[in-house]
């Protein structure tokens, strides 16, 4: 395998089968050092045996993979020193504070970050001297996070980081990860939410039944920035559709006073049915011009039938 | 810091963790200790058969094996299972630990309970029942180091047919317990019989017939090589056991 400096991970044609269950049938794709790539699927799609493959804790049936230049699976040591990984359990001895586990956890790598900052940076000062089975379920996820980035790792795996999180605790989440991509280290994070992987990713990977079904940036994915444009209105009283400025072949739809088409580019039927309500006095009350979100992309991408 | 460095700090916060959990030590140290006091003031002063050693000393030896065992493979066997369930294991593989850093701090500080516990226990005896330190101290040290390796590797090899944390108290208790009771542990059982012929195959016995060697006096070393091992034929079945069986992440549910 080629290896390419600029890549922290690189996966082709990964397969993995429990059993009779094909888990991964050949899936591919790549992270650039410093990038956030977002791993989006349904459940049982097969993104957690991706990463943890990636992580070292599953060995693989076929295919390439590759991070930081290591095969995971030989399980280095030098290249567990580079890696932090949050899984969805926060997994801490109970009984050990959490001063304890942050200083026991960063005794284990060469170059960890100092115990306060990690700290500081999961905001959990007011609780660094509590026993870890006091904390509310957030601030255990808090530690887990700071956990891993006690080994100062050049490569972060999130796995499905901020569920349960209330609004606000989100958001800390995402400056957290935000402020470790400003860092320079690589972050590969699987999730539930459009609205994070929309804010965080630099990159989406979409995998449904072990394929990777679209990848790309989260503003473009599955062909989002040039895909059909909703424009509703509310039909102003006393008009009926057919008088309405569009062009032939749009076949508006009507439902209880609400019109509503699909159209690739808005720009001119939008001029043409302002101009029009303009020149009658009218107003086009609840006018709304939607692209698709990453969520209906999302879910067209994976509610197609595969094999 | 090294692997040997690594290893000294999980000691040290397996002490700290292990003492804050009270449950963990009242098994280990308020069970034998309790059942010391009881059996020491309600025992007449007999001799235990095959031995020169009172019923009430006999009984030192007995709770010192039966400390052991619930320092070494019950408190090794549950805190495995609690560890695999919550993940904590396989966090720890996440790292760059080595495993012998992360089980040898483990067993490290279970070494250091089994010695507190053998101080308290034998303390109990030589200040009460008129037990003699042991006639053979050298002998003694070895069976105890034996009796680690022995419940230690148990404790590991348990934890594989053990599904979940939930049932792992049963599991655990469920296969020493007829053992402990047959094995001598809470009344000398007398050689020869059929129950004895029974624990002959188990470990346990062979842990308390060595201790009383090496606690009573007489010529030699006071070491007991067949008992040894039969307990270290158990340490290397389980050893061979838990290293290809394993299991760092609970099952999937």
């Amino acid at each position: 395998m080629p290896a390419d400096a600029d890549l922290a991970i690189s996966v082709q044609g990964l397969t993995k089968s429990y059993g009779s269950v094909e888990a991964l049938r050949g899936i591919d794709f790549d992270v650039r050092r410093g990038e956030v790539l977002a791993l989006l699927g349904p459940n049982g799609a097969g993104k957690t045996t991706a990463v943890e493959i990636l992580e070292g804790y599953r060995k693989r049936d076929g295919g390439t993979v590759s991070v930081f230049g290591i095969d995971p699976e030989r399980r280095d040591r030098g290249l567990r020193a580079k890696v932090g990984i949050v899984l969805q359990e926060c997994a801490v001895d109970p009984y050990l504070t959490v001063t304890e586990a942050i200083t026991q956890r960063s005794g284990l790598y060469p170059r960890p970050r100092p115990v306060g900052e990690v700290i500081g940076l999961v905001g959990l000062e007011a609780k660094a001297r509590a026993r870890v089975k006091t904390l509310s379920g957030g601030q255990q996820r808090r530690l887990d996070l700071g956990l891993a980035l006690v080994g100062n790792p050049e490569l972060i795996f999130l796995d499905e980081p901020t569920t349960g999180f209330d609004p606000s605790a989100r958001h800390e989440a995402w400056d957290v990860v935000r402020g470790l991509c400003a860092e320079g280290r690589t972050v590969v994070l699987t999730t539930h939410y459009m609205d994070e992987a929309q804010v965080l990713a630099d990159s989406v990977t979409v995998i449904a039944a072990g394929r990777v079904v679209a990848s790309g940036s989260p503003d473009t994915l599955g062909g989002r920035d040039h895909g059909m444009t909703t424009v509703r209105f509310v039909l102003p009283s006393g008009v009926s559709v057919g008088t309405l400025p569009l062009p032939v072949g749009l076949e508006p739809q009507q439902r209880g006073g609400v019109v509503e088409f699909r159209i690739d580019e808005p720009t001119e039927v939008l001029h043409a049915l302002t101009g029009w309500a303009v020149e009658r006095g009218e107003v086009l009350s609840g006018l709304t011009v939607n692209r698709p979100s990453l969520e209906d992309v999302y879910l067209a991408l994976t509610s197609r039938d595969l094999p | 810091m090294n692997d040997l460095m690594i290893a000294k700090e999980q000691v040290r916060y397996e002490q700290k963790a292990y003492w804050r959990n009270p449950m963990a030590a009242v098994f280990t140290f308020m069970f034998p200790v309790v059942f010391l006091v009881v059996v020491g003031t309600s025992a007449g002063s007999f001799r235990v058969p095959g031995t020169s050693l009172r019923y009430d000393q006999y009984t030192v030896v007995a709770m010192l094996t039966f400390g052991l065992i619930a320092a070494c493979y019950t408190n090794l066997g549950m805190v495995v299972c609690n560890r695999r369930d919550s993940g904590v294991l396989k966090r720890m593989r996440g790292t760059p630990i080595a495993i012998g850093s992360y089980m040898g701090g483990i067993i490290g500080s279970i070494m250091i309970n089994v010695a507190v516990l053998t101080i308290v226990v034998v303390g109990i005896g030589m200040s009460f029942y008129h037990l003699h330190f042991p006639y053979h101290p050298l002998a003694t040290v070895v069976t105890l180091v034996v009796g680690i390796v022995t419940f230690c590797a148990l404790g590991l090899a348990v934890t594989i047919i053990i599904p979940n944390a939930d049932a792992a108290p049963a599991v655990i208790n469920g296969i020493y317990f007829p053992i402990i009771f047959i094995s001598g542990v809470f009344y000398p059982i007398s050689n020869g019989s059929v129950l004895s012929k029974i624990a002959d195959w188990f470990p346990i016995r062979h842990m308390i017939t060595a201790l009383v060697s090496a606690f009573e006096g007489g010529p030699g070393s006071g070491v007991r090589p067949r008992d040894l091992v039969v307990m270290l034929i158990w340490a290397a079945a389980a050893l061979v056991f838990t290293a290809r069986r394993f299991r760092w992440e609970p099952r999937h549910r």
